[in-house]
């Protein structure tokens, strides 16, 4: 699968870095969009849905973040859900080895695709975008 | 006129008929006769006394009463009739008497008193033996004070309610319980039961009822109650309707009260316990988690920045991810600056504390933050009376109102003067510090979960390193307090601090 758009919501900005560098390295042909915080990403969906922008194919989801962390997100993503003309595929990557976490990860499989340790590694992106 | 009733032998057969037939009756019948000078005598008596007190022909022939009774209760017997009052009609005397086989009874004599014109007094009458009601009397007296003694001895009270008249007895502990003199009457149960802790008064009530409704065997039930001197105190009360008319109505309700304060005390000592330990627990996983995902997220960065290192050569990638590397070092110091401070506040296990004056504490914050106060026209009011003192740590008292201070500055409304204000009292016997400001405040549904967790921030400020909350949580609850947060969006936040200053 190609994805074009892609969205990177991590409050890490060396990791924003990192998935640029690998991103490049690995020859996949993506340039992100990377947000700081779940509350910024939301609200990025929700303009492009308004605008009738393309939205995103792919978005990368950090759990720890401040102001809206990723669980947030994703309830709000929940919500705004079936105004998307088409499915948008989530992988949380995150720190956290928390069993707590990971079953709550479970309680959203209708928007998460897999959850993803860090540190991320070139074969793990290999394996998202398929190359 | 009146017939001359009958001759003088008739009246000798009479006698004899009289004498046959009062030895016939078993009843102990006697005549006493005192002569003038106090002599005692005792003419007659029937053969049923004479059996009874278990006389032999020798006693008889010389028989004095004297003999059977009992050396002192003869002689008050003896001043009793010596002493009777004139025109006495009827004596009533109670005495012991020891007999041979039946041992030491008791007797009471009854008699009729006649006096004749030389002033000799005649008794006539009868003696019953009063041994076992007497005993009974004196069981029940050892009872009542065996039960006095009990009590008294223990720290129980009785009371007891006439339903009818409403007139109701407290015994002295119930009085005492409640810090009551006897003087301080209680006129009614409804008096009583405005004593009641509002927040009680409806279960007491309804127990009461149940009973009265003869839905529950007796009534049990625990409540706060309003002593003389102004505070509550945890009774417990047990009662049971001892008499009830024919329709089933209470009449008569007898009870006990026991002070239960100190068993509350510590019953709420043990919840607070394991609520610390139970909170100290959680604390620590939670400390495992930010450990495991803090330093994760570091030593990731690391991998996956050395491995970038690994496969590009180029010099220019090498610098970039030589400073993101420094980045990534310095973060993961901070991180673990934050981790040994969080380590050094929950496993110090005694914590110094010392008598701290509050406002004083405060004014040395205000003092150090004065450039960020006056820079934004920050209004502060301390409403902390200048004598109030908490047992807290100081290095963590100074923690805690920079920590709350610099947030309502950071915080502050963007369109409103900010203002704070500190404010001192009681709630429940815990001393309160709250510190109410008028900014962004914080939406309590969304974030109130994890308001005080690390590397939790609200708001859209750069600044926000979302530790310090944690941190002084923290800091509060090592000391034995506990912190609270009210705050609605766009009208400002109220932390209360509870000091675990009893007061």
């Amino acid at each position: 699968m190609k994805f074009n758009d892609v969205f990177v919501v991590d409050d890490d900005k060396v990791f924003h870095f990192i998935i640029k560098k690998l991103l490049m390295n690995n020859g996949i042909d993506v340039n992100p969009a990377f947000f700081e915080n779940g509350l910024l990403a939301i609200e990025r969906l929700k303009k492009k849905l308004e605008n009738g922008e393309s939205t995103p194919d792919l978005i990368l989801l950090d759990i720890n973040m401040p102001i809206l962390d990723g669980w947030q997100f994703l309830e709000e993503f929940k919500r705004i859900k079936n105004k998307l003309e088409k499915d948008i595929i989530i992988y949380i990557v995150s720190s956290s080895d928390d069993k707590a976490d990971k079953s709550k990860a479970k309680t959203f499989e209708d928007e998460v695709k897999n959850y993803y340790l860090k540190p991320m590694t070139a074969e793990d992106l290999r394996t998202i975008f398929a190359v | 006129m009146l017939r001359k009733p009958y001759d003088e032998k008739a009246k000798d057969i009479s006698g004899v008929f009289f004498k046959k037939l009062v030895s016939k009756i078993p009843d102990l019948i006697f005549q006493l006769s005192l002569s003038p000078n106090g002599e005692l005598s005792s003419p007659f008596f029937n053969k049923a006394v004479i059996q009874y007190f278990e006389l032999s022909r020798n006693e008889l022939r010389n028989f004095d009463l004297s003999q059977r009774i009992i050396e002192d209760d003869f002689l008050e017997l003896l001043h009793s009739l010596q002493n009777l009052p004139d025109n006495t009609t009827v004596w009533c005397h109670e005495f012991r008497a020891f007999l041979p086989t039946k041992g030491l009874r008791w007797f009471k004599a009854a008699a009729n008193v006649e006096v004749d014109q030389f002033s000799y007094t005649s008794l006539f009458g009868r003696l019953s033996d009063i041994t076992e009601e007497k005993q009974r009397e004196i069981e029940l007296k050892i009872s009542e004070e065996r039960f006095q003694f009990a009590m008294e001895a223990s720290s129980n009270g009785v009371w007891d309610i006439d339903m009818v008249t409403d007139k109701v007895f407290y015994s002295a502990q119930s009085m005492k319980m409640l810090e009551l003199e006897a003087m301080d009457i209680v006129d009614g149960h409804a008096r009583w039961d405005d004593l009641i802790h509002p927040d009680d008064l409806a279960e007491y009530q309804n127990q009461f009822q149940l009973h009265l409704d003869n839905k529950i065997p007796f009534y049990e039930n625990a409540k706060r109650m309003l002593t003389k001197s102004g505070n509550y105190k945890w009774i417990l009360s047990r009662g049971k309707i001892i008499k009830r008319d024919e329709n089933g109505n209470a009449l008569r309700i007898i009870g006990t009260d026991i002070d239960i304060t100190h068993q509350k005390e510590e019953e709420k000592k043990l919840v607070q316990s394991l609520q610390i330990i139970g909170e100290q627990n959680s604390r620590l996983l939670n400390f495992a988690h930010i450990v495991s995902h803090n330093l994760n997220s570091h030593t990731g960065n690391f991998k996956m920045l050395l491995d970038l290192i690994d496969e590009e050569n180029d010099e220019q990638t090498t610098k970039e991810v030589l400073g993101y590397l420094r980045t990534s070092s310095n973060a993961l110091n901070q991180t673990i600056e934050h981790l040994k401070e969080l380590v050094d506040i929950n496993t110090q296990m005694v914590h110094k504390k010392e008598n701290l004056n509050l406002n004083m504490y405060l004014n040395k914050v205000l003092d150090i933050l004065n450039n960020d106060i006056s820079k934004n026209k920050v209004k502060i009011f301390n409403k902390i009376p200048k004598e109030c003192y908490i047992d807290f740590n100081p290095s963590y008292l100074e923690s805690i109102l920079l920590n709350f201070t610099t947030n309502a500055i950071k915080y502050s409304h963007p369109e409103r003067v900010p203002e704070i204000m500190y404010n001192h009292y009681l709630e429940n016997g815990k001393v309160v510090l709250e510190i109410q400001d008028n900014g962004l405040g914080i939406d309590l549904a969304r974030h109130g979960d994890k308001l005080f967790g690390m590397y939790k921030t609200f708001h859209k400020n750069e600044n926000a390193r979302g530790i310090g909350l944690f941190i002084t949580k923290n800091q509060i609850e090592s000391m034995g307090g506990s912190v609270t947060v009210d705050s609605k969006t766009n009208k400002g936040t109220t932390f209360k601090i509870y000091f675990n200053n009893e007061i």
